[in-house]
């Protein structure tokens, strides 16, 4: 049946082990990097009082990271994989770069 | 979410996912002869929604909005493992069971 | 990765599911145990008897010992009492870098409880969401594992291909690989709104230990001030350093439950003995989803409301909402059956998906199996077996310790771990189908065991008739699926060629 073929998984190589250990530490490190970072920037932007923001930007963070690693194990090749975190992040970065200068944030108590 | 009110909506669950199941020709092969004719097929599924959608009406009026969705959703996995159960151990109890679910249905309808 | 993306997503799902399995059966068992956190805690204080105290009353006992014990603490957490449990539980914290102190008294008296010392419900809930670690440590393993399931749902979501036609389909007469993948769809699929809602749910609840980023960058850290803002905390006062008399609590109380129709829950005394100090009455959650508790916060010495806390904004109400739909506290008794039934069936998705994994890659007939398989075979069995031997060892030691016993409660921890590890260690030595058997039917005698102790041992009558009950309701399944696991032969034709299959489990 096609579901237990699958199951069955043919004798890995060391390259095959090599690319499946990048697409977990990428799953892992850069799925949790975007998340956060996409929680840090809406955190800041979302156009809703403070409090609101950071528990809608929480709440969403999770699928994010789902949605990330997701991503990570599809991808045709580990170096798409990488840039379809990469570019994100990257615009992430920025975003949350720019937001921390311009919007005013609390002082610490 | 009264006990009664449960009862209800696990009742209505029960009747509408064993017509559902039913009307799949794998599971009608195991209780009667063959798989069922185009109408029978047609029929029950009708029959296996009007009963899905009877339990959410019924747990919506009598456990309300905020209650209710999770009261429904509840109730249908309950129904659901007892199909199962039902058709993969005792398959010839599937259809007076469900039978019997509606006359149930409408008890616990009477108390909650 | 380059076969396409359901045969991906399958990929994903089996590696996913096994690595979260161990960890997430366990989250699972204990989580789905604490449904009846009370009813438990119940049971293992058969000393105490129901006594309806009055709120107000009980919080002056507690605060008259907490003058005596803690007169410098910074805060003083009373948790008042219930019928069925009239005890109060006194916290505090001598600063707020030193860990937090306690003591249960008896609500009546005020003097510290005479039951039985013992964690209760409490001690499976804090493994549920722990694992009995310390907390940073234990949540974050928790919340990684439950993140990673919620992978192995959605890609198991993706992968099953006639999720619909296969809905009600269980076959035990063809393969043991059949067969343990249709009891996984079945107990994934029925109750599939369950196990989505359950795991993001879970995930929330510990959303600011994994994903503290929002409070760092829009609140530069300070977290007491989001939640402050958030309308969970009343806001904090600092401490004058002068000294003050506060009024009695008891009217306070009163004063509050006049405006709140739930019933008090717990009195909180921040800064004691202050000229700032405040006193918060804090009230059960209100009829609905949403997890928050209406609060009134009086200043101590005057009397005066200062604060009150009620209506969220919606995202606030939102993720409180997440948090009541995790709990299930507002469930009344025939809901709370049906969550105990998800539970437990997601309990055993885990736990088909896992022996599922191994059933897979059983070796040909003849063949020896591989470390990796004998490794994960070992873990299944002392980890599905295994959790149940220690619960029921667990209840079974609070039922067989001394009352007086010193340290009674971390010895009942003891034994949980003790009998769990023994199971374990069994297990990983013969990861055979016959130790499913024997480890099954052990599991059987030790629940079966837990009424019959009972009732020798203590004299409530019929009181915990329900608990006993469910006890032997679960030495039953257990017995039954050591039967069921002994008896399989395989399918007709192929038991004369090759043996059992399951054998290989």
């Amino acid at each position: 049946m096609p579901d237990e073929a699958a199951l069955r998984p043919p004798s890995p190589g060391w390259r095959l082990r090599a690319a499946v250990a990048g697409r977990v530490a990428l799953a892992a490190f850069g799925g949790y990097g975007v998340a956060a970072l996409a929680t840090a920037f809406l955190s800041l932007v979302l156009p809703m009082a403070r409090s609101e923001a950071v528990a809608t930007a929480t709440l969403l963070s999770f699928a994010i990271l789902v949605g990330a690693v997701i991503w990570v194990f599809s991808a045709r090749t580990l170096g798409r994989a990488f840039l379809g975190l990469a570019v994100p992040g990257g615009l992430l970065a920025a975003g949350l770069w720019l937001a921390l200068a311009l919007v005013q944030t609390a002082q610490p108590a | 979410m009264t006990p009664s009110s449960v009862l209800l909506t696990l009742a209505l669950s029960f009747a509408g996912l064993s017509a559902l199941c039913l009307a799949m020709d794998r599971h009608h092969r195991a209780i009667f002869r063959g798989a069922p004719s185009r109408r029978r097929a047609r029929a029950l599924r009708v029959a296996g929604w009007c009963g899905i959608g009877a339990a959410f009406a019924a747990a919506v009026i009598t456990a309300d909005w905020n209650f209710g969705p999770v009261q429904w959703l509840g109730s249908l996995t309950g129904a659901a493992l007892l199909v199962v159960g039902l058709v993969s151990y005792r398959p010839r109890w599937v259809r007076p069971a469900a039978l019997v679910a509606l006359p149930v249905a409408a008890v616990a309808a009477f108390l909650a | 990765m380059k076969q396409g993306f359901r045969q991906s997503m399958a990929w994903l799902h089996t590696w996913a599911g096994l690595v979260t399995g161990w960890v997430m059966f366990c989250v699972f068992v204990t989580g789905t145990a604490t449904y009846y956190r009370t009813d438990i805690s119940h049971w293992m204080r058969p000393e105490l008897r129901p006594a309806a105290v009055e709120p107000g009353i009980a919080a002056e006992r507690g605060a008259a010992y907490l003058k005596v014990h803690a007169p410098k603490a910074v805060a003083w957490y009373i948790a008042l009492p219930q019928e069925e449990r009239p005890l109060l539980d006194v916290y505090w914290f001598d600063s707020f870098d030193t860990p937090i102190r306690q003591a249960t008294l008896d609500a009546g008296t005020g003097q510290p409880s005479t039951a039985r010392a013992t964690q209760g419900g409490d001690f499976l809930y804090r493994f549920h969401f722990e694992l009995q670690m310390m907390p940073l440590i234990g949540r974050w393993i928790v919340g990684a594992s439950a993140l990673i399931l919620l992978v192995a749902l959605v890609s198991g979501i993706v992968t099953h291909r006639r999720i619909f036609s296969d809905f009600f389909t269980f076959r035990r007469d063809k393969s043991a690989q059949r067969g343990w993948l249709d009891a996984h769809n079945v107990t994934g699929v029925l109750a599939l709104p369950f196990h989505l809602m359950i795991t993001y749910t879970g995930i929330v609840t510990l959303a600011f230990t994994l994903m503290p980023w929002g409070v760092a960058s829009a609140y530069r850290g300070d977290a007491l001030r989001f939640f402050t803002e958030a309308g969970q905390n009343p806001a904090g006062r600092a401490a004058t350093g002068r000294p003050a008399e506060a009024l009695p609590l008891a009217p306070l109380m009163a004063r509050a439950q006049g405006e709140v129709s739930e019933p008090l829950e717990m009195a909180i005394v921040n800064n004691p003995g202050d000229a700032a100090a405040t006193v918060v009455a804090v009230f059960e959650e209100p009829k609905g989803l949403a997890h928050r508790h209406p609060q009134v916060v009086f200043d101590a010495t005057s009397g005066d409301v200062i604060d009150r806390l009620g209506t969220l904004k919606p995202a606030a109400h939102v993720f409180t909402s997440f948090l009541g739909l995790h709990e299930a506290h507002f469930a009344g008794p025939a809901l709370r059956v049906l969550f105990f039934l998800c539970g437990l069936m997601g309990s055993a998705t885990i736990a088909t998906g896992l022996v599922l994994w191994a059933v897979a890659r059983a070796p040909k007939a003849g063949a020896a199996p591989g470390f990796s398989l004998r490794l994960v075979r070992g873990l299944n069995l002392g980890t599905i077996l295994g959790l149940p031997i220690g619960i029921a060892a667990f209840f079974l030691a609070n039922r067989l310790l001394p009352v007086d016993l010193v340290g009674r409660a971390t010895w009942e921890g003891g034994v949980f771990f003790g009998a769990w590890g023994l199971a374990a260690l069994v297990g990983l030595a013969r990861p055979q189908a016959r130790t499913w058997r024997e480890m099954g039917t052990a599991a059987a005698v030790l629940f079966l065991g837990v009424p019959f102790v009972d009732v020798l041992t203590t004299d409530r009558g019929l009181d915990f008739l329900g608990f006993d009950a469910a006890m032997i309701a679960i030495g039953l399944l257990l017995a039954w699926g050591a039967r069921k696991v002994s008896r399989y032969r395989g399918p007709a034709r192929a038991r004369a060629a090759a043996p059992d299959n399951l054998a290989r489990a």
